[in-house]
């Protein structure tokens, strides 16, 4: 099975994250890391090349600190890595994302393409249902497992509170991944070595242009989410603060 | 200008999260002055579409076929985006479902549209539109603006508007059966029954209903009561590190920044003192309660409403008056 | 239970060959690389039939990311860079050139300056950088020069055959907190090595393992060090200028207590400040984080911050002990580089510049080896040879004495430094002894309850939030994470000891000294103090005052899985 893995760098979960001047994004001197999602996708599609053979394939699309998803990635087991190199991808939106990786990979063949569910810093869970709209396949998303079946696959999809379902699709398919699916796996000290051999293509922002249009989506402005928090305090014997936090439970927050 | 909400239907039944979505649109209707229309999607699906027409809309599809009687994406985009095109609405709105999540990028992207996904409100800045979403994990809200022509699609987070406060009409709205044009040749995906299995992690950020203990339930049989205040309350019991680290309850009950970051619509934090770790998983929940002995604890500075107070006093009349109000 | 870690025994191990190991990513080790590649490049492009290859030279880094671990003031002295890579100062990240220096004696609500600098702190011409950027510089020209670094690997025990240090264990990744292998389990490395070279900073483990095992410590004095908790702060515009260098003694501590603060000017109105305490203080309640918040009450430096936001802390212990406690430097397939040998300058607080120039010597004499197929410790000893000869050992003979002379408080210390000084650092005795820090904590009950003269520092603080800190929130801005799902990396040998004699001789002194809340005393109904030791290992900033200040020596500080610790950004 050749399976291309779509990963993106964000950044670091818990970095103390600044506006930049204009404020419509974030300044960019912080620590990053791979999208969690990702890494689940990632460790997925591993796990089916080891089970059917194949090829995993892993692309991103950022500036040039973004190698470094694709090198872990390649230390990790995946065979071949596509950079869509430009810091302009930062802020291009996910379908435009969608655009330049379909650009990217026209000449390949792949069976299955896997995303994360969604992006820890856009948080959009949307690049990977655009893309496969652009390419004319079929999808499904938030999927926990994966097998062979019928000449095509059986997923395993999640839906909301607890319940599940199972769904047949033929090849070649789009599939966005669950996290916490399966353990991720470490890079070992051979495989960091031998993915500095492993093919790296870099992609420039020209070779996709024709692809791409203005962005139909635009932040005005970030900004920090104001508060305007006043604790309100309740007093008296436990029996009162019982009754009046009902009051509050039923008429404000509204749960009873 | 017209603004469509499409709702969602399982298994013949409205999914209440579209009354929402329903509020919502009724108070971009009013603010804009544009026709408020809605849509439901599914095969013999009538009873709902009369439903939401008793809803203060102008008027109700009920977008019909065979094909759609069980979801799919395919389904769905095949019948809707005809029907789209031919209404040609200003902005489509859903709840943010994970069935919208499934098809919705999609059905924009077949329109050559965007979607701005899980929006917790909108803004309405002279005669633009702009939606509100939160970004890198709820530390920034992001203004997101439309480029390009209509129709503009939206999916709101579950919580963005409040669903009992949906209008309803002075007398029910038109329903127009649309027979969607769905060839059984277009759904690639055979999907199978749903079914209910014991999740083996429990996914708090799910819950709606939160009621996490600290060090202040002093030992391991103490968590006995805040279970009950989840139960009395239908939500799920969590805890800070300290408590998992005991072995008190299990690891994917941690709340913090060792562990899950939540922000569901009620969090109750009983005897967390809000060490900076805790407090960053769920400071975003909308209403926090917190009940702590000690008046300087750092909790209260989240809380919207704080007990200061012995939670072994507090608690046991606190579950009894919720059950009975409860019935 | 606490389940601590150990590598597991009786697995297959992964085997790899090398030819030079560098453990440890910091700017000792990174330099050896970069050195080591700068006299490859040499020697290959003069003997194009003859070339050496640096496939099999790796760097071992126990962080994520390099740099992330590297903690320091941070002023550097640029002679050693110079060497390494002239013309640094145009690429590499320095945020001031040194402006000014004034020195401070603080009293509780006052302040006296020094009428001139001391020499030793004289830093016209030396740079305010973040370690920990620089690092991340030097670490990328590593990388393009062709070195793998290993990044996120530990080392986690020597491979000893005989006499022969023959090479690293890597740590064992994915071993759950019963030391039972997980889904993910990946063994650890055993990278078989013609030399290991010792770069871990302050107390390396390693190199701790390494001093045990062959006496090393024969004929030395103990290593005595101190431990910087540092802030970074970002101050409303114009109160100190980038470069602006201050110091200060006295307050909070009293005469009892080594140590000191810094606070450096940076660009972007950000500024380091820290404080250093000397980990050798009577009272066990004493905590180095607590007395660098109640250093920041002082009306000085309340001013200076007033307005501003703390956005990183930090804290790392920093070897004191000076040449007497350096043990010998090279061995059968060993070398010592940076903080782990103790190359540093107490006298004038640097010890990055030393760090670096140790690392370029060891290369040499690695190039030596590589070149004559030589790693004999015969060969080796050259590295010794190069230390001695050069400037590292001209600086810090000078000071060889100056640290043991304050073991008798202050004012004695002063006068020894004095005398030091006007004689080329032997002062009263050739060589001045010194006690391990740890050996001069008093037990309580020698103690005034209250703390006495230290009581400013012992009681119940929570920290006002804004200007001051309690633990757990200075410990969030460190960034610290670790897989929190693994066996507890503080390897107490006999937890019986801090849960029976500990609680009631020293009051359990980790609580305190550990500036990440890493051990706790919980209650414990069935333990007869009524108190039982608790660890939250993932809290831990890999600052290794533990290991170097429990009083019963029962602690072991081993790295935990590769990957995890602080983050160390722009500090």
């Amino acid at each position: 099975m050749k399976i291309l893995v779509c990963m993106k760098q964000v950044p670091q979960k818990d970095a103390p994250l600044k506006l930049n001047e204009s404020g419509t994004w974030i300044r960019e001197d912080v620590s990053y890391e791979v999208n969690e999602p990702d890494a689940y996708a990632l460790e997925e599609a591993l796990r089916q090349k080891e089970k059917h053979g194949g090829e995993v394939v892993v692309i991103t699309a950022g500036p040039a600190r973004a190698q470094q998803v694709l090198r872990e990635a390649l230390a990790k087991g995946a065979d071949r890595a596509i950079h869509l190199e430009d810091p302009a991808f930062v802020t291009l939106d996910a379908a435009n994302i969608a655009r330049a990786f379909a650009a990217a990979i026209k000449d390949e063949k792949f069976d299955l393409i896997f995303t994360g569910l969604q992006s820890d810093d856009f948080g959009f869970a949307q690049t990977g249902v655009i893309l496969s709209e652009l390419l004319g396949w079929p999808h499904a998303t938030i999927i926990m497992q994966i097998e062979k079946a019928n000449g095509g696959i059986k997923v395993k999809r999640e839906l909301e509170a607890g319940y599940f379902q199972y769904v047949e699709m033929p090849l070649p398919a789009v599939l966005t991944i669950q996290s916490g699916i399966n353990k991720l796996r470490y890079a070992t000290l051979i495989g960091i070595k031998q993915a500095k051999n492993k093919p790296l293509r870099k992609v420039a922002i020209a070779d996709v242009q024709s692809s791409l249009v203005a962005n139909q989506l635009n932040i005005r402005k970030l900004y920090v989410p104001q508060k305007a928090k006043k604790t309100e305090m309740l007093e008296g014997p436990a029996a009162d603060v019982a009754r009046k936090l009902i009051e509050k439970l039923k008429n404000e927050v509204r749960v009873l | 200008m017209r603004i469509l909400v499409i709702v969602e239907q399982r298994e013949g039944k409205l999914n209440r999260v579209s009354l929402e979505t329903l509020t919502g649109a009724q108070a971009i209707a009013r603010e804009t002055g544009w026709t408020l229309e809605a849509a439901v999607v599914g095969s013999g699906v009538g009873e709902i579409a009369n439903e939401v027409a008793g809803k203060k809309v102008a008027k109700v599809y009920d977008i019909e076929s065979p094909q759609l009687a069980a979801y799919t994406p395919d389904a769905f985009v095949a019948a809707l985006k005809p029907f789209l095109a031919d209404k040609k609405p200003t902005a489509v709105l859903m709840p943010h479902t994970y069935q919208v999540r499934d098809f919705a990028p999609k059905l924009a992207t077949a329109l050559g549209r965007a979607l701005v996904s899980d929006c917790t409100g909108y803004k309405k800045e002279g005669d633009k539109l702009l939606f509100v979403r939160q970004m890198f994990q709820g530390k920034f809200s992001a203004d997101v603006a439309f480029a390009g022509e209509p129709p503009y699609f939206v999916t709101f987070q579950t919580g963005a508007f409040r669903g009992d406060q949906v209008e309803a009409g002075a007398s029910p709205a038109a329903v127009e059966t649309v027979q969607a044009d769905v060839p059984a040749s277009a759904l690639r995906n055979k999907p199978g029954e749903v079914f209910k299995e014991a999740k083996q992690a429990v996914d708090l950020t799910q819950a709606e209903i939160i009621v996490a203990v600290g060090r202040g339930i002093k030992e391991e049989k103490n968590i006995a009561i805040a279970q009950q205040l989840a139960e009395a309350l239908g939500g799920e019991i969590a805890a800070s590190r300290p408590i998992c680290d005991a072995g008190w309850l299990p690891m994917d009950r941690q709340i913090g920044s060792s562990g899950q970051t939540v922000a569901p619509k009620l969090y109750v934090a009983l005897g967390i003192s809000g060490a900076i770790q805790h407090i960053v998983g769920m400071k975003g929940s909308r209403t926090i309660i917190a009940v702590n002995k000690d008046s300087e604890a750092p909790i209260f500075e989240v809380a919207d409403i704080g007990i200061v107070g012995n939670l072994f006093e507090v608690v046991p009349p606190l579950v009894e008056e919720i059950k009975k109000a409860r019935g | 239970m606490i389940i601590f870690r150990k590598p597991l025994t009786g697995i297959e191990r992964p085997q790899m060959e090398a030819d030079v190991v560098i453990v440890g990513g910091g700017p000792a080790g990174l330099a050896c690389a970069l050195r080591l590649s700068q006299l490859i490049d040499k020697h290959n492009s003069k003997h194009p039939d003859q070339q050496l290859t640096k496939e099999n030279i790796y760097v071992l880094e126990k962080a994520r990311e390099i740099g992330q671990h590297c903690l320091s003031g941070a002023l550097l002295d640029p002679r050693s860079m110079r060497e390494l890579l002239p013309g640094f100062e145009k690429e590499a990240p320095i945020e001031a050139e040194v402006t000014r220096e004034a020195v401070y004696f603080l009293t509780k609500g006052g302040k006296f300056k020094a009428p001139i600098t001391p020499p030793p702190l004289r830093d016209h011409g030396n740079y305010v950088i973040s370690l920990n950027r620089f690092a991340k510089w030097l670490g990328e020209k590593v990388e393009a020069a062709g070195i793998t670094v290993f990044s996120g690997f530990a080392g986690s025990e020597l491979l000893i055959e005989g006499e022969r240090v023959t090479g690293v264990r890597t740590d064992d990744k994915g071993v759950d907190k019963s030391n039972q292998q997980k889904g993910n389990f990946e063994p650890g490395y055993d990278l078989k090595a013609k030399v290991v070279i010792l770069a871990e900073g302050t107390r390396g483990s390693l190199t701790k393992q390494l001093v045990a095992r062959f006496h090393l410590d024969r004929d030395r004095n103990p290593m005595t060090y101190g431990v910087g908790a540092k802030e970074l702060w970002e101050l409303p515009p114009g109160r100190i200028a980038p470069g602006e260098v201050i110091y200060t003694m006295g307050w909070p501590l009293t005469s009892c207590e080594y140590g000191g603060a810094w606070i450096y000017g940076g660009k972007d109105n950000v500024i380091s400040l820290g404080f250093v305490t000397g980990l050798d203080y009577p009272d066990p309640r004493l905590d180095p984080q607590r007395v660098l918040q109640e250093f920041k009450l002082h009306p000085m430096v309340r001013a200076l911050l007033e307005g501003g936001k703390m956005i990183r802390y930090g804290a790392k212990s920093l070897p004191y002990g000076g040449w007497w406690a350096i043990p010998p430097m090279a061995g059968e397939g060993w070398m010592i580089l940076g903080d782990s040998a103790g190359f540093l300058n107490s006298q004038r607080l640097k010890g990055i510049h030393l760090a670096i120039k140790s690392g370029m010597l060891a290369a040499e004499t690695a190039f030596e080896a590589l070149s004559q197929n030589d790693f004999s410790a015969a060969r080796l000893a050259g590295y010794q040879r190069h230390v001695e000869n050069s400037w590292i050992k001209q600086e810090l003979w000078k000071v060889r004495n100056f640290h043991q002379g304050f073991e008798h408080g202050l004012w004695a210390g002063m006068f020894h430094a004095g005398l030091q000084q006007i004689t080329g650092g032997r002062g009263l005795h050739a060589r001045y002894p010194a006690t391990p820090g740890h050996r001069r904590l008093k037990k309580l009950v020698e103690l005034p309850a209250d703390g006495g003269a230290e009581a400013h520092l012992i009681n119940d603080y929570k920290g006002d939030s804004k200007l001051t800190f309690d633990k757990l929130t200075d410990l969030y801005h460190s960034g610290t994470k670790h897989e929190e799902d693994q066996p507890a990396h503080l390897v107490i040998q006999d937890t019986n000891i801090c849960n029976t004699r500990c609680v009631t001789e020293f009051g359990n002194p980790c609580q305190h000294f550990c500036p990440a809340s890493v051990y706790e005393m919980v209650e414990a109904s069935d333990a007869l103090s009524g108190k039982q030791i608790h660890l939250n290992p993932s809290n831990c900033v890999h600052c290794k005052t533990c290991d170097i200040m429990d009083p019963y020596e029962i602690i072991t500080w081993v790295p935990p899985e590769g990957g995890g610790g602080p983050n160390y950004e722009g500090m």
